[in-house]
């Protein structure tokens, strides 16, 4: 499998705490092993309490470019929570984009307090549908809770993302990756969650 | 096996700009390195820290920059390499050493990386610290991309010892906080023998014989980069502007450039060694284009001095037209991307640019307005910070002389935000709401009657408040101080400090204890719990009444993220549906709308509150604001 | 359009014309019943805006908008007419016969010795009252025996949100419950009896008011902070207030007595006082307050069928023993209630119109009340 673009853009976007950084990281390591030439841009330290956060991914065959993607072209996102996908679209999106959205919101300050509503989940997918060329869905944060603890869910994102095919990733060069990356006791709970996410992820139409 | 230490020449790995950085530092034989966290720039060192056993080097956590700096001088003056990092705030705080260092001069390679946050994105304040360079004479070199990080570190340790000068390098953001590709070299293998040569002396006097030395050497470096590979240009020969670059500023060219397809027309002086400025070369190019814009992210650094070199050339130069922040091209505060870059070339050459259909992107801005709720910033769920800041808000309220918090650098800083229920009124440098409240202390005389608090977070206590405390037992100051002792330097990566009982390289360490360290400051000290809400409220308003002089409150309660790494959950927590009286109760969602954990929300198809099991970390803080108790706590 | 903004009754409406305008008179009618309000050092402080419309803090408040005959409709059946000293149905002096009461008591120990006996008698199952014992600041205390009510007598003129308790609980089945307050708490209770929103408090377990003749109360930080400078050890034991003419303010601190003459200590008055009419507590069961000149006894104002059964069964089992009070008291005692009520109108004359005040009274009333007479007018 080859990327379909060069440069190919990626964003994985969600919340502060929701691991964001770890699966870009672990992405971009998949994406090494094969041999791309990977950018990787972040958001670190404060946002990362509580606030939007984006990495995004250059994946290309020969060249570097910026850490971050200009506007609307973003190829492929990878949205951790589904109004911070809807976010992110209003920026980088374009007719091209595809997306890959967790559906388990996490309800921002303002919506706490009462100050603003959170959108109807099935509309803010119907809007990323409207606005992507194809999507799949999940609930990650559901599975990662069944198995314990909702720090898995970018795993499991990890795993959807692997089996929609758009990117040259397989099961074996996770398992390479967090091998390295990650403490060994957990390893076999990763890959658990890893293979979920295969399992469960779906085409939205 | 961390990749930045293994010795595999020619492997291209996947590195952080600022490991690329640690990896550079490694590639120079870089033995001792400190530093002081602060974002961007903390991996550097917390990188290095975690080869230092391996590769036997000497890798510390310093308890400020100043003290980071000097501590990987005395490396240089024994013969060793030294590398220290910092961010931006922390060159201010090491400037006083580095200001005399500059004309003392060094030894051994000496390198102080300062990593920039254009935007303040995680800082109480948007500085560009190359104006350091040119304070000091020192050279100054901007990678570009993550190769560059670690081949200019490498080169900047040559550079240093060949003037025997330590020598800057500036990062930012978008460089230190990105990865990409990067090709390894060699790891050498020397063993260096460090040994001060009591022969030599260091230190600036006669400072007016320094200074002359210093520009001397100034002028050997400004030779020396004439010839760099890290100035390079890339377009035609006479293009039709000519975008003159430097760090970040490349790489979001290159992307305009590719944007526009402008290549043919456009060109690209990208400048690797910006001071001192290599004279000839910049001259050389400026003949190639009539009208240049420059692309640099914070000041007009770049901009000023190429401008200053074409002052003094103009008459064999001709005219040319300089675009960039005096011309308001591009904007001259916060941070660049693509698309500032992509505009401002469009705009000076008149090409058509259309990202994305025009179609499209209404219509994603109209869902985006429609349906996107803003996300503020917010305390962790469990942050025993919330929890501070909510019996500080209580216990200010039930004091009911309107006193006041003076606030500081940290996660706590967010005290200002709604999630600290913008309790904190004040924020500036480290060590300052204490040094404030010194002042503050001293105002009752006038007739201030408003009790005065500072607070200041443990690693920021040991870097910058230490002083300050001492100074307010010494003139008599009265406030309140609270220590919001979370066990790490939490908003830079939960570092160890000398409270901790660790090194970086997590070896034990003796702890220095706050408590004991406040009272021989002569501060009358008190600890509390401050998931123990009831008891810190309490406690507040005894010292605020009853005490005078100078307090300290320590609240003690580990980073909730910290503790997530190795203890189980205190409590499992749940909201009792058949006892929240939801919208009925009257408390009108007290506990969302007021005290808005992210643990909780408000379910609207039940009218009640719920827990967010995927959010929520079981502090129990949330258990007693209820009013019909109906949130509950179990040991988990 | 026009909208037209909803006039607040709420917890801002509190905030804005009570708590911010120095109007509580700390009664803790308006506490524990939700985490918006709380006392520190007989001081209610709001920690939030609640944001809510209406609310019961405002509606139970003694010095937010009332309808003074609506109030005293709900209580005793009729308007707000009897302007000396509220609807009396026999008044007299009385004292408890049993001296542990009379001992500790400033006065005659009536209040302490019908509680008790109330209590004993099942008339009540629990009381609300105020500790005398350790510190000077009131706190409201739920009180099931004797001992409990013994560290309840006596006074200590400063005010504090003894209602609080009730709203508190916690209830352990007691569904008869006797209080004792000041008249502002008589007032509170009353609001909260006649109120006609949906939420309650446990007021309908109340079945006793006991009130409390007074002038004024004192506000507790600021008393405290003066007396701490006039007394010299920090363990103040006991206050009393000597009979006029002399009032002098008897400080117990430590072994050692502090006399302060009581115009001193006038400054800590509560705000709240000058506006109050109620002297005699008017709207209670039973009214206790001093029997000018003579020394040992209470005046005893029953107002209800239950103050009148109580006090007949008490009498009768030989707790307290009466006499009839002689006229000259009387005619001081309808004196001194008319004269704070004209005090209260004076202070709102003097703070705006009278018509803006905390209570709506007709203009009838008002005249009758300012006249030198007292007389209803026909």
């Amino acid at each position: 499998m080859f990327i379909s673009r060069d440069p190919f853009n990626v964003i994985i976007g969600g919340v502060g705490g929701q691991g964001n950084v770890l699966a870009s990281q672990i992405l971009g390591e998949m994406l090494v092993s094969q041999g791309y030439v990977i950018t990787i841009g972040e958001t670190y330290g404060a946002s990362q309490r509580g606030g939007a956060v984006m990495s995004h991914l250059r994946i290309s065959t020969k060249d570097q470019f910026s850490p971050l993607i200009p506007e609307g072209q973003c190829d492929l996102l990878i949205a951790l929570e589904p109004v911070e996908g809807l976010r992110i679209l209003d920026h980088y999106g374009s007719p091209r984009v595809m997306t890959l959205v967790n559906t388990r919101p996490i309800h921002p300050m303002d919506v706490i307090s009462g100050n603003a509503e959170y959108p109807e989940v099935s509309k803010v997918i119907a809007k990323i549908k409207e606005l992507s060329r194809r999507v799949w869905t999940l609930n990650a944060t559901e599975v990662a809770l069944e198995m314990g603890d909702p720090i898995f869910s970018n795993i499991v994102m990890l795993g959807a993302l692997c089996a929609i095919e758009v990117l040259p990733i397989n099961q074996q060069g996770f398992e390479l990756v967090i091998k390295d990356l990650l403490p060994s006791r957990t390893m076999d709970e990763n890959m658990k969650a890893f293979n979920r996410g295969r399992e469960v992820v779906q085409e939205f139409y | 096996m961390s990749s930045i230490s293994q010795n595999a020449p020619g492997k291209t790995v996947l590195l952080m700009g600022n490991e690329a950085i640690a990896r550079g530092a490694l590639e120079a034989g870089v033995k001792v390195c400190a530093a002081y966290p602060g974002n961007p720039s903390s991996e550097i060192i917390g990188t290095l820290a975690k080869v230092a056993d391996e590769l036997g080097l000497h890798v510390e956590w310093s308890v400020n920059e100043k003290v980071a700096l000097e501590v990987a001088t005395a490396a240089s003056f024994a013969g060793l390499r030294g590398l220290c990092a910092m961010k931006q705030n922390g060159l201010n705080v090491a400037s006083d050493f580095l200001l005399n260092l500059n004309l003392s001069g060094c030894r051994g390679g000496l390198v102080l990386v300062v990593a920039d946050d254009p935007a303040g994105v995680s800082s109480s304040n948007e500085e560009d610290s190359r104006i350091f360079a040119k304070l000091g004479d020192l050279p100054l070199l901007e990678p570009a991309n993550f190769q560059e990080a670690k081949e200019m570190t490498k080169s900047a340790f040559e550079i240093s010892e060949q003037l025997g000068l330590p020598v800057l390098i500036r990062s930012v953001t978008r460089v230190s906080h990105a990865r990409g590709n990067v090709c390894l070299d060699e790891l050498p293998q020397s063993r260096p023998k460090p040994r001060f040569e009591n022969s030599l002396r260091f230190h600036a006097l006669p400072a007016v014989l320094n200074h002359k030395l210093l520009h001397e050497k100034l002028d050997r470096a400004k030779q020396m980069f004439e010839e760099s590979p890290f100035n390079f240009y890339r377009g035609p020969e006479k293009p039709e502007l000519m975008v003159a670059t430097s760090g970040s500023g490349w790489m979001y060219s290159l992307e305009a450039m590719i944007n526009l397809n402008v290549q043919e027309r456009v060109g690209v002086l990208k400048l690797g060694t910006t001071w001192p400025l290599p004279e000839s070369y910049v001259l050389e190019h400026l003949k190639k284009a009539d009208r240049i814009l420059f692309i640099e992210e914070v000041d007009p650094f770049l901009e000023n001095n190429v401008k200053e070199i074409y002052a003094q050339n103009c008459l064999f130069l001709g005219l040319k037209a300089f675009f960039g922040k005096a011309s308001k091209h591009i904007p001259d505060v916060g941070e660049l991307n693509p698309e500032i870059v992509t505009h401002a070339i469009q705009n000076l050459i008149q090409v058509p640019y259309e990202p994305r259909p025009a179609d499209y992107a209404l219509r994603a801005h109209e869902a985006a307005a429609e349906l996107i709720p803003a996300r503020a910033l917010s305390f962790c769920p469990g942050c025993p910070h919330r929890a501070t800041y909510w019996a500080v808000k209580i216990a200010l309220a039930l004091d009911g002389r309107d006193g006041f918090v003076l606030g500081d650098i940290g996660c706590y800083s967010l005290g200002m935000g709604p999630s600290g229920f913008g309790q904190m009124r004040t924020l500036h440098a480290m060590g300052s709401g204490t040094g404030l409240a010194c002042g503050f202390g001293q105002l009752n005389r006038f007739g201030l009657e408003q009790p005065v608090i500072a607070v200041c977070g443990d690693s920021t206590f040991y870097h910058a408040a230490m002083p300050a405390l001492a100074n307010a037992y010494y003139n008599g100051a009265d406030f309140l101080l609270l220590l919001l002792d979370n066990s790490a330097t939490a908003m830079t990566g939960f570092q160890p400090h000398p409270g901790t009982g660790s090194t970086a390289t997590g070896k034990e360490a003796p702890v220095i204890d706050l408590k004991a360290i406040c009272e021989v400051f002569g501060a009358h000290v008190e600890v509390v719990d401050p998931f123990d809400v009831a008891a810190t409220v309490e406690t507040l308003l005894r010292l605020l009444q009853e005490e005078k002089g100078v307090k300290v409150l320590i609240l003690k309660r580990e980073c909730a993220l910290v503790s997530a790494k190795h203890q189980k959950r205190l409590y499992q927590v749940e909201v009792e549906q058949e006892h929240c009286l939801g919208e009925t109760c009257g408390c009108n969602r007290f506990c969302t709308r007021i005290f808005k954990c992210p643990g909780l929300m408000w379910d609207k198809a039940a009218g009640k509150a719920r827990i967010d099991e995927a959010i929520c970390t079981g502090c129990g803080v949330c258990t007693r604001i209820c009013p019909a108790s109906a949130i509950r706590k179990e040991k988990a | 359009m026009e909208t037209g903004e909803k006039v607040n009754r709420g917890l801002k409406a509190l905030g804005e014309k009570v708590l911010n305008s120095d109007q509580c008179t700390a009664c803790g009618a308006c506490l524990s019943l939700c985490p918006y309000l709380r006392s520190w050092k007989g001081r209610v402080v709001k920690l939030d805006n609640c944001n809510l419309e209406e609310g019961r803090c405002f509606a139970y408040c003694p010095r937010t908008e009332v309808d003074l005959d609506e109030v005293y409709r709900g209580f005793f059946g009729k308007s707000y007419e009897e302007i000396e000293m509220g609807p009396v149905r026999k008044i007299m002096m009385a004292r408890a016969k049993d001296p542990i009461w009379t001992k500790k008591a400033q006065t005659g120990g009536v209040v302490s010795a019908l509680i008790d006996f109330a209590l004993r008698e099942g008339v009540i199952q629990a009381g609300v009252l105020t500790p005398r014992d350790g510190d000077l600041l009131p706190q409201g205390k739920i009180i099931t025996n004797r001992k409990a009510v013994l560290s309840c007598a006596g006074s200590s003129y400063v005010s504090g949100p003894t209602l609080e308790a009730l709203n508190r609980g916690p209830w352990k089945g007691q569904e008869r419950i006797g209080i004792v307050g000041l008249p502002c708490q008589a007032l509170a209770l009353a609001r909260m009896k006649t109120s006609t929103l949906e939420k309650k408090t446990p007021i309908d377990r109340v079945d006793l008011v006991i009130g409390l003749f007074c002038t004024w109360a004192l506000d507790y930080k600021p008393f405290m902070a003066f007396l701490y400078k006039r007394v010299s050890s920090l363990s103040i034991k006991k206050l009393n207030i000597t009979p006029p003419p002399e009032r002098i303010l008897e400080v117990m601190a430590g072994k050692t007595l502090s006399r302060i003459p009581v115009d001193d200590i006038r400054p800590f008055i509560r705000p709240s006082c000058r506006v109050c009419l109620d002297m005699t507590a008017e709207l209670s069961d039973i009214s206790v307050g001093t029997v000018e000149g003579k020394e040992g006894w209470n005046t005893v104002i029953v107002r209800t069928a239950m103050g009148e059964n109580l006090l007949k069964r008490a009498k009768k089992a030989g707790v307290i023993e009466t006499r009839p009070l002689p006229k000259d008291n009387l005619s001081h005692l309808k004196e001194a209630s008319l004269l704070k009520k004209r005090r209260a109108l004076d202070a709102l004359k003097e703070m705006g119109e009278i018509e803006k005040g905390y209570f709506t009274l007709s203009a009838n009333l008002i005249k009758c009340i300012l006249s030198e007479s007292g007389e209803t007018l026909p």
